[in-house]
């Protein structure tokens, strides 16, 4: 069974001023699948599409088997992650530490197994000196990582990258190529949204989806 | 009137936001909500925009709603559980007024985003109003709805999380929501920031006066719907001060 499995979906803004249409397609667990193609193609509103943020106007999108018409975002949520363009918007809380854990006491789970995963997978990220620090005085690298480590800490199986080099130096590219790495061997399944050329040849081997003017050919 | 001119449903506004500062009275609300919904269908804004709208804000208008169901003690109490009154007609009322009062302001604020920024801009500038408080206003303005979409990106992202928002208590909620707050005024306060550094780097305000190839003049139509809306404004707010 896919991680994500689109059939035949067609979306449409309320304004009516773009149609994205994609025929079948699956994402399947632990491979990477990179969704290329120029601005404004519609590779965000695929990816918005492919965890339940938006809803297709025809066809199905489905999320581990389920249908994502019956379930909710934090179900979805349990399963895929999504990795915002401009990932200050999903953090929240004051500190590094706060904001792995915010979920968790948010709903009252083991606080010190909690504890100990973010602790583990801060670690693992380069940010475990960064614990008491500002969300605000974190660098985009570290604000990216930070955010998937949050994903991380959600149980998310399958995750959505929207343009995750944008903005980031050599190194944090080279930090985000690893964590990549790492989270394909531990088998999750990955979908990348880029148009950059380094991360296109450094997964050559991945398969290539591209959206052309709002259409996605497979 | 979808055409009419700035000037003409900046009147508008001023008299739904005036009344809905002004007014109390649950009746008097809800005429001036019909007024303004009139209005804004008037002035081309359709029900799927304002819905898009009313949508985005539904969460905080149903805090505020709750907040004054919960806290305000007035009135007779409706419902009583063990002996302790846990919600009054007043409270009821009160939500329900602050409620209208939302949404005639986001009618407004409906009918001014359709508008175009620089015809307003020259608008007021005709009114006398100075190009430099005009151009603050305007920009204000329309931080409303990145300010929303903000708020609603926060809430997805933490629905992506895992969060299942209908499954959290209400009290939770809320320190949820004022959690969620806080980033977004911040995100604000840097992009307003951001925004004056890129205009005084344009030159904004280096010269005194500013010539403008656009130009409005109000019509005919534009008078006699002036004329209107002044007398209505009087007469509804004479009307409301003597007998309301």
């Amino acid at each position: 069974m896919p991680a994500i499995s689109l059939s035949n979906l067609v979306f449409c803004y309320a304004k009516g001023d773009f149609v994205l249409s994609c025929p079948s397609l699956d994402f399947p667990h632990g491979e990477l699948r990179l969704i290329m193609g120029a601005n404004g193609s519609g590779k965000t509103t695929l990816s918005k599409l492919m965890c339940g943020i938006l809803k297709p106007l025809q066809g199905d999108v489905r999320i581990f088997g389920k249908p994502s018409s019956a379930l909710s975002l934090g179900q979805i949520g349990s399963d895929v992650g999504y990795l915002f363009q401009n990932p200050a918007r999903q953090l929240f809380a004051g500190t590094v530490w706060r904001e792995m854990v915010f979920v968790d006491e948010l709903l009252g789970r083991d606080l010190e197994a909690s504890a100990q995963r973010a602790q583990d997978l801060l670690e693992r990220f380069g940010l475990g000196v960064l614990k008491e620090r500002s969300i605000y005085n974190l660098s985009g690298g570290e604000k990216q990582r930070l955010a998937l480590c949050t994903l991380l800490m959600g149980g998310a199986q399958f995750l959505i990258l929207d343009e995750p080099t944008v903005g980031l130096d050599r190194r944090n590219r080279e930090i985000l190529y690893t964590i990549i790495d790492d989270l394909l061997e531990e088998g999750r399944g990955l979908a990348v949204i880029t148009h950059e050329k380094e991360l296109i040849s450094r997964y050559s081997n991945a398969r290539k989806i591209k959206v052309e003017r709002g259409q996605v050919l497979v | 009137m979808k055409r009419a001119d700035p000037r003409v449903k900046l009147l508008w506004v001023l008299l739904c936001t005036t009344g809905a500062l002004v007014f109390f009275r649950p009746m008097w609300m809800l005429g001036l909500t019909l007024f303004s919904l009139g209005g804004t269908l008037l002035f081309g804004v359709t029900l799927q925009a304002l819905g898009r709208r009313l949508r985005g804000f539904l969460p905080l208008a149903l805090v505020i709603l709750a907040l004054h169901i919960l806290f305000v003690r007035a009135g007779n109490p409706l419902v009583i559980i063990r002996g302790y009154p846990v919600l009054y007609s007043g409270g009821v009322m009160r939500g329900a007024t602050t409620l209208l009062r939302f949404f005639v302001i986001l009618c407004s604020a409906a009918v001014m985003a359709r508008e175009n920024t620089r015809r307003v801009l020259t608008a007021l500038t005709k009114l006398g109003i100075s190009y430099l408080f005009s151009f603050m206003l305007m920009i204000a303005l329309r931080f409303i709805p990145s300010f929303s979409t903000s708020f609603s990106d926060a809430l997805i992202a933490l629905q992506l999380r895992g969060v299942e928002l209908k499954k959290i208590p209400f009290g939770q909620k809320i320190r949820l929501y004022k959690d969620l707050v806080l980033p977004v005024v911040a995100d604000a306060v840097v992009k307003s920031k951001e925004l004056a550094i890129v205009m005084e780097a344009r030159g904004f305000g280096a010269l005194p006066t500013r010539t403008s190839y656009l130009d409005v003049r109000m019509t005919f139509a534009d008078w006699v719907l002036t004329c209107i809306l002044f007398s209505l404004g009087l007469l509804s707010f004479g009307f409301y001060y003597l007998f309301g």
